[in-house]
């Protein structure tokens, strides 16, 4: 049950599952990645992240698919998708 | 620690969801700042594409890890000189930061933001400029560009018509101010933006203000994945000059020696698209005159007595 | 023990904010308030007011100020007037419905155009509607005494809600009277430190404020705030008996009546008029007339039932309104009186008058006309849907 408030506030975090909007997916070939850092500085969801190792991975969850990883990335590493029907 | 380093390890302070549009590279922007900045921050969102997009929430619900508000679309600066002082009464220290539209900031919001900077109100203000009122549907504001298509400067079918004004130069009217810190920056350069937002956080006393020039995908007609591309030939056709000042004591933090030609950039935005090689030429010049501008305050500030910051 | 000063309103209403220890104070000068400004100023300056102060480059930033403060859960006060009111409306309606406990004094000054700089209430009673508590003073004591129960008041945890105490530019912001200053130590005793429980920003308790909000949310939180103000009429009262239990003096609450109890004819007013009215009302029970005042002091909460109490037996009464409204024909508190009356199914008849206007003085003589005229006018039965200027007669013509 929602909390009861007085004056308009808001706690918790509303999230929009931004991960249903993308008609195409970005796919990592991490054989030709050079673990540069380009796709995680300017992914604009934050999806990809980099893991103890070093080795980068994209988190699929909010990743909308605009293909801005696979525009930048030097190595040209990542391949832009169709999402299959469901 | 690198800048990579940095964004890979920082807590990400914005819902992971919000409804900016495919690519948006304000997005990128908010988040990155978000993830400098750190928790101990206040964060001021007015009316307009990030607060439309649920980073200040919905209902019950915030759309941000730290505290998170919307000022009036005319009060953001004024606002967080109040919180400044409320924190200040209480012997307390915390970031507190904008991040505004061009609209709430150029238009609107600037007797406040003129007056936070008079006073030297401790604030971090940070502009988004997208050249309009993007998030109601793409109306003109005074930092959009001469000849731009706007839903209130709109374009005939012959192709007359679109913004008659140019921009006012918002970051150098800022610098006017004579503040310890003023910036441009570019989703384009990540690490430069970086850089500025470390050394905004440092300033002790006074308003530290950063100007982001964010091509907008949706409101301009430019491809999802030419986002950054389009950002960069903004920086690199010296449409938009990076540049850092304290005081009046300017440098340019990425130098463009041989610009692209300006109608690379032009051709890749569809509100343009209306423009001849007349106006593509007169754009061109005003871009070219405002770098030189740029420059000349560089070397007089280098002049006056050794180091430009 | 306090001590006796001789001072103007505007003084008043500065000693009272010092003595409640704000936290921020954002304030920017216009005539007739531009002295309180000045005043807090030299305070500050003098190392005698402890707080954080802007010099805001105008009111509308002045109010974006204090809003953005007291969300950090700090006490805060501010002074206006007129046209800085108008200025400040945006951010002023915002400070109610986020529930901020603000006091602010308003130097009531009519509103441009014409071009005037001068007294009256109309600037604060155009914005009655917009959520905070008003209330409405008549000397300069009462302006020290009731800005200090304004603190108590507008941060009950029933209440939480932003106050204007309203005193007359020029008649009372400018004239100099007696009146006596509380010691720090006293008021200390009288109002606790402010602590914010019901909104905050602060990044060890992360919340959004203000998100975007759908209508049956907002609805709920507009039904709050009504409740708010209705609990004010019972805290108001409470807080002028404590402080007169504290400081040896009491201004009545929500009302104050003048040799009401037993008159048959009642004058209604509020602000420094009520003390013309009160002279020409001992002029009149001179005469054998029974005839009192009722001063309203809460217009905002309208103390509805305190009304309806004081015209029960009554014949019928007259309202002195300092202000218009226009479209309706008459002004302000006389629509808001019979606003009150109908809930009892009570019918009085009644009189309207507006003067005194933009600094326009209510003489002693228009008073005293007024007050003949309300007899006559219930004498005879009639209740006004339009008002009576009291206007003074012009040179070599009769009145």
């Amino acid at each position: 049950m929602a909390k009861e408030y007085v004056a308009p506030v808001g706690e918790g975090i509303h999230a929009v599952r931004t991960g249903d909007w993308r008609t195409q997916r970005p796919v990592l070939d991490s054989s030709a990645c050079r673990r540069c850092g380009l796709c995680l500085m300017y992914c604009p969801v934050n999806a990809v992240s980099r893991a103890e190792d070093g080795s980068f991975s994209i988190g699929l969850d909010y990743c909308k698919g605009c293909g801005i990883c696979a525009a930048e990335c030097t190595a040209h590493a990542i391949t832009m998708v169709r999402e299959a029907r469901a | 620690m690198t800048v990579l380093d940095r964004l890979a390890t920082s807590q990400d302070l914005i819902s992971p969801g919000i409804s900016a549009c495919v690519g948006c590279n304000v997005e990128l922007t908010l988040r990155t700042v978000l993830k400098v900045l750190g928790p101990n921050t206040v964060l001021a969102i007015p009316p307009g594409c990030m607060g439309g997009v649920g980073v200040v929430g919905w209902d019950k619900e915030s759309g941000a890890k730290v505290p998170v508000f919307f000022p009036l679309l005319d009060n953001t600066a004024s606002m967080l000189a109040g919180i400044k002082l409320g924190f200040k009464a209480r012997g307390r220290e915390v970031n507190v930061v904008a991040f505004a539209g061009d609209g709430a900031t150029v238009d609107a919001g600037f007797q406040a933001l003129s007056g936070a900077a008079e006073r030297g109100d401790r604030i971090i203000y940070i502009c988004y400029d997208n050249e309009g009122y993007m998030n109601t549907g793409y109306q003109r504001s005074s930092s959009t560009s001469k000849g731009s298509w706007t839903s209130t400067t709109p374009v005939s079918a012959e192709g007359r018509g679109g913004k008659s004004q140019h921009r006012k130069d918002f970051p150098l009217i800022m610098a006017m101010h004579d503040l310890p810190y003023v910036a441009t920056a570019s989703p384009a350069y990540i690490p430069d933006l970086v850089h500025k937002l470390e050394r905004a956080m440092e300033v002790k006393e006074g308003l530290a203000y950063i100007h982001v020039y964010n091509p907008c995908l949706t409101g301009w007609g430019i491809k999802p994945e030419e986002s950054i591309a389009v950002s960069r030939l903004s920086v690199q056709s010296r449409f938009f000059p990076l540049w850092e000042a304290r005081g009046r004591k300017l440098r340019l933090t990425v130098r463009v020696d041989k610009p692209v030609p300006l109608k690379e950039y032009i051709g890749r935005i569809h509100k343009f698209r209306h423009l001849d090689e007349e106006r593509i030429d007169e754009l061109q010049k005003l871009a070219y005159e405002r770098y030189r501008f740029v420059e000349e305050m560089e070397r007089m500030g280098s002049e006056s007595d050794g180091q430009a910051s | 023990m306090s001590r006796v000063e001789v001072i103007n309103g505007n003084m008043a209403a500065a000693l009272a904010a010092r003595l409640s220890r704000p936290e921020v104070i954002a304030a920017y000068p216009i005539t007739p308030q531009t002295p309180v400004v000045e005043y807090l100023t030299q305070f500050h300056a003098d190392g005698a007011l402890g707080c954080q102060m802007s010099e805001v480059e105008s009111e509308h930033s002045a109010m974006s100020i204090l809003t953005g403060a007291s969300l950090t859960g700090v006490r805060c006060y501010t002074a206006t007037s007129s046209q800085g009111l108008a200025l400040m409306y945006e951010p002023y309606f915002r400070a109610s419905t986020l529930r901020l406990p603000i006091v602010m004094n308003i130097v009531n000054r009519e509103m441009i155009s014409p071009q005037t700089v001068w007294g009256g209430p109309q600037d604060s009673l155009t914005l009655r509607d917009a959520g905070w508590i008003q209330l409405y003073v008549e000397d300069n004591q009462e302006i020290l005494d009731t800005t200090i129960q304004a603190f108590k008041i507008s941060e009950d945890p029933d209440v939480l809600l932003p106050i204007n105490i309203c005193y007359d530019g020029f008649y009372l912001s400018h004239m100099t009277e007696r009146v006596e200053v509380p010691e720090q130590a006293e008021v200390d005793a009288f109002l606790p430190p402010y602590r914010s429980r019901h909104i905050i920003l602060d990044p060890d308790q992360p919340m959004a404020v203000d998100p975007l909000t759908n209508g049956n949310l907002l609805m709920e939180y507009r039904r709050k705030h009504m409740a708010a103000q209705q609990s004010a009429l019972a805290v108001i009262e409470r807080v002028d008996s404590e402080y007169a239990a504290a400081f040896g003096r009491s201004w009545g609450g929500l009302v104050d009546q003048y040799r009401a109890e037993d008159a048959e004819y009642l004058i209604v007013s509020m602000g420094s008029v009520c003390g013309a009215i009160k002279e020409a009302v001992d002029t009149m029970r001179g005469r054998g007339v029974r005839i009192g005042l009722l001063k309203i002091r809460s217009l905002r909460p309208f103390p509805r039932k305190a009304v309806l109490a004081a015209l029960e037996g009554k014949k019928g009464f007259g309202v002195i309104d300092r202000n218009v409204s226009f479209g309706t024909g008459t002004g302000i508190l006389y629509q808001e009186v019979r606003a009150a009356l109908y809930s009892a199914g009570a019918r009085f008849p009644a009189a309207s008058f507006i003067g005194g206007l933009g600094g326009e003085d209510l003489t002693l003589e228009l008073v005293a006309s007024a007050l003949e005229c309300t007899v006559e006018t219930v004498k005879a039965g009639k209740t006004d849907e339009a008002a009576r200027w009291l206007v003074r007669a012009k040179k070599g013509e009769g009145r």
